[in-house]
């Protein structure tokens, strides 16, 4: 083992430059992740520039997830009123809710509403609907809150239409084919019941109607002998069978390609003639679209501002290393930025694999694996950083907050470690020594401190309110991966350009005087 | 390396910080923490006009044909105006704009640009929920201390460490806590679930701060021939850089959110400063003299 690896890094130089691409290729990843479109202005500009002699290729340019404080749009809590359903039978039934809503809500063009069912601790049922970029939430309300409209519907064929143009005469040979409601609807139904096919034993569902709904689906049906008749529930047909014959006595028989489940539920609903569980709106929370943008506009400022007061202190006080800690920071910005996002797969596997290769080789070096503590941790960190690279992380602005306050802990290991070595260099220890020793002794401070953040995140993470939640998932990430990168990235690259100048000017590292 | 007499003046600074937890305490029970709308349920509504801002009476009068209870009007500086109230209902929700729409600036337009409403059954579940998450963070962070620590314990068993990194943490959450009641009562600043979240990031940073303290004086207590004193002495000596450039580093970047953040968030920005300012305390001038007493008092036995 130890020649192997002797035969691949041949001298330590090379293992340097192995950890230099390494770190290139993540901060690389980490810049197309995060900020595509800016990539794409430049390699543009450059084509410009050269006369399209230097063409990049494009990145593709993936937005972040924004939540609804920042995006604009609605959050509707509801309550289920459970009382009235057998405790078996409530979870099907809300997931029926779930469907309704979602039904409704896609019927009025709202892009993908986010709908989720949550049991409270004291045990309620809550439906949470969320609504992006709504403009009526009025209409949403009374249209979520709506009884179940079914509707009868039969085809119309409209008159050939003839355009004459000029000389030459087109006529179109297909009729036009459209659906018209039918004076039946679901005021008229009596009583809607689970059937079985005698032929087949699929599952349908039988209505009744009254004595005046009887006689206008005797009419219908008459005269739609050979035709289809749709049924169509809340905007969407349910089936539409070709009428045979007239049917007279009121009832008819709906058979789509139900599951036992569904026509229940079908069943339940009509007869009901509402939601499945009845409903009740307990909480609202509107963000009109401009204050969003503007809070986006506010965080970009504090971030900005907090990133170039920190990059201050750091090089004014530590000097050279405070300058390499800035530029592991300004990688680690990147880095957070692109997990955010969902990014193509290569993209994450080549962010993945790199920042772990990093982190092996650094740490097999420095030798700081002490023990069971540190692997479980770090097993624990890269399950879940794995879990948030292949997912999107809404941002919500309690969630950027958090990042940028990461900003601020993030230059913590660095400090310790920073601190460390002048302290070893103070007591006449060579450069490259006192280097590795920082590193080393820091770690069991940077591991312990940072795991109690953590945990204190994942707690945050389990409460479930959104707010919470992405603050909880934002310091998550910041703090993780802040941990791996300030070890890994400010190491190594501490170790490339520490050389002869360093050593014999002691003023960059902070320290009057520096043993050989 | 700096040599500044912390733990021989550990009196002075426990007395310091006895007197803020006994203020925080005082202020806490006399005005209580002014419970937000998360908490208590209720609405609450923002509007911009675009024709200049009306003032609270002709708000208040144009809104009492909505019959709405408890009313509060706030300007917010930027051309736009809060109401507070009672009923959560959709209903009450439409009567207050449309008789906001009637009234005289409102003609040249007017938008809501924020509207929330907590029924009283959210409110009171977010409350027991905040407590727990706060007890369930308390319980898993004193179980890692104990563990991360269980190899030390001469002269002073492990667990006493855990103990006194959150005596510590209270500490910090009785004054950010405290402070807020003092605020709450003259600035009418309000606590809402961003402030349990807050207190919960500073819980984890103050651990965070008194670990890293607590961890030089157990790599130091081995190797050491001083008393038990001048190793803890020494080693908050060592790590006190550390400890202050990093709170700068925290405060530095939390005070552009609070200057640029925006008036939404700034409450708990300032939840976030105060604790974390608190926390980087407590480690040094807290945590560290009670750990000197607690070997004190062992030996005195």
């Amino acid at each position: 083992m130890q020649k192997q690896s002797k035969s691949l890094f041949s001298s330590k130089k090379a293992r340097l430059r192995f950890t230099l691409f390494l770190i290139l290729i993540f901060a690389v990843v980490s810049f197309l992740g995060s900020a595509g479109n800016y990539y794409n202005r430049l390699s543009s500009t450059l084509a410009r520039a050269t006369h399209n002699v230097v063409i990049l290729p494009t990145a593709k340019e993936i937005p972040f997830v924004l939540g609804l404080d920042l995006q604009g749009g609605t959050q509707l809590t509801y309550e289920a009123d459970v009382k009235n359903i057998p405790e078996s039978d409530r979870t099907t039934s809300l997931e029926g809710v779930r469907d309704v809503i979602e039904r409704r809500v896609n019927s009025t063009g709202v892009s993908e509403p986010v709908i989720q069912v949550n049991r409270s601790i004291s045990g309620d049922y809550r439906v949470i609907v969320e609504l992006a970029g709504i403009k009526n939430v009025n209409d949403a309300i009374k249209l979520i809150g709506e009884t179940p409209l079914l509707e009868f519907k039969e085809t119309t064929v409209e008159p050939i239409k003839v355009s004459t143009t000029g000389t030459s005469t087109n006529v179109n040979a297909e009729a036009n084919l459209t659906w018209e409601n039918t004076e039946l609807t679901g005021k008229n139904l009596k009583n809607a019941t689970l059937k079985f096919n005698p032929n087949d034993g699929t599952p349908e569902v039988a209505l009744k109607f009254d004595e005046e709904g009887s006689k206008m689906f005797e009419n219908i049906t008459e005269r739609n002998v050979n035709k289809q008749v749709a049924i169509v529930l809340d905007g969407y047909t349910i089936s539409a069978p070709t009428v045979s014959q007239k049917i007279a006595g009121g009832e008819a028989v709906i058979s789509g390609k139900f599951t036992v489940t569904e026509a229940k539920l079908l069943v339940q609903r009509l007869n009901t003639g509402a939601l499945p569980v009845p409903i009740i709106l307990i909480g609202q929370q509107t963000v009109e679209a401009s204050l969003g943008q503007q809070s986006i506009d506010n965080s970009f400022k504090a971030g900005i501002v907090g990133f170039f007061l920190v990059a201050l202190f750091m090089i004014l006080y530590y000097r050279f290393p405070g300058l390499i800690s800035v530029v592991c920071l300004g990688i680690y910005v990147l880095a957070v930025l692109a997990i955010f996002k969902i990014m193509p797969w290569w993209m994450t596997w080549v962010f993945l694999l790199s920042l772990f290769a990093l982190f092996i080789s650094v740490f097999k070096e420095l030798k700081i694996f002490d023990g069971i503590l540190s692997v479980v941790m770090f097993l624990i960190v890269f399950i879940f950083l794995g879990y948030y690279a292949h997912t999107s992380v809404t941002l919500t602005l309690a969630g950027i907050t958090g990042f940028i306050l990461s900003i601020g802990m993030a230059v913590d290991a660095n400090i310790l470690i920073f601190e460390r070595m002048k302290e070893e260099l103070r007591s006449g220890k060579p450069l490259d020594i006192a280097i590795d020793e920082g590193f080393k002794r820091a770690w069991p401070s940077i591991r312990d401190g940072n795991t109690t953040t953590i945990l204190a995140c994942f707690v945050l993470m389990s409460f479930g309110t959104g707010l919470v939640k992405g603050f909880g998932a934002t310091l998550f990430l910041g703090v993780s991966i802040s941990m791996l990168s300030s070890i890994v990235i400010t190491s190594s690259l501490m170790k490339i350009f520490v050389g002869k100048f360093l050593a014999r000017h002691p003023w960059w590292l902070g320290v009057k005087k520096i043993n050989n | 390396m700096v040599n500044y007499k912390i733990i021989k003046y550990r009196k002075l600074w426990l007395l310091i910080s006895v007197g803020m937890v006994v203020l925080s305490v005082i202020s806490l029970s006399i005005w209580g923490l002014k419970a937000g709308l998360d908490f208590t349920g209720g609405s609450l509504l923002e509007v911009k006009f675009a024709g200049g801002v009306p003032s609270v009476m002709e708000i208040q009068n144009s809104v009492k044909e909505a019959n709405i209870n408890s009313l509060i009007v706030q300007p917010t500086g930027n051309n736009s105006i809060i109401l507070r109230f009672q009923e959560t209902s959709q209903d009450k929700h439409i009567a207050v704009t449309e008789a906001l729409k009637k009234l005289e600036v409102a003609k040249s337009g007017m938008t809501e640009i924020r509207f929330e409403a907590i029924g009283t059954s959210v409110g009171a579940e977010l409350r027991s929920k905040s407590f727990w998450v706060m007890f369930l963070v308390l319980m898993v962070i004193i179980l890692y201390i104990s563990i991360a620590f269980s190899k030390v314990s001469k002269p002073v068993a492990s667990w006493k460490y855990a103990l006194i990194a959150v005596v510590a943490l209270f500490h910090d959450i009785i004054i950010t806590a405290g402070i807020f009641a003092i605020l709450g009562h003259y600035f009418g600043v309000e606590v809402n679930t961003p402030f349990v979240v807050a207190l919960l990031t500073v819980l984890g940073y103050s651990v965070h701060d008194t670990i890293v303290v607590f961890d030089r004086t157990r790599e130091n207590l081995p190797k050491s021939h001083d008393s038990f004193e001048e190793t803890v002495s020494h080693s908050l000596n060592q790590t006190f850089v550390r400890s202050v450039n990093t709170v700068i580093t925290v405060l530095l970047s939390l005070s552009a959110v609070l200057v640029f953040g925006g008036s939404s968030i700034r409450d708990f920005v300032l939840a976030l400063m105060i604790g974390i300012f608190c926390g980087a305390y407590s480690s040094l001038f807290v945590a560290s003299p009670l750990l000197v007493y607690a070997e004190k008092w062992q030996r005195r036995k």
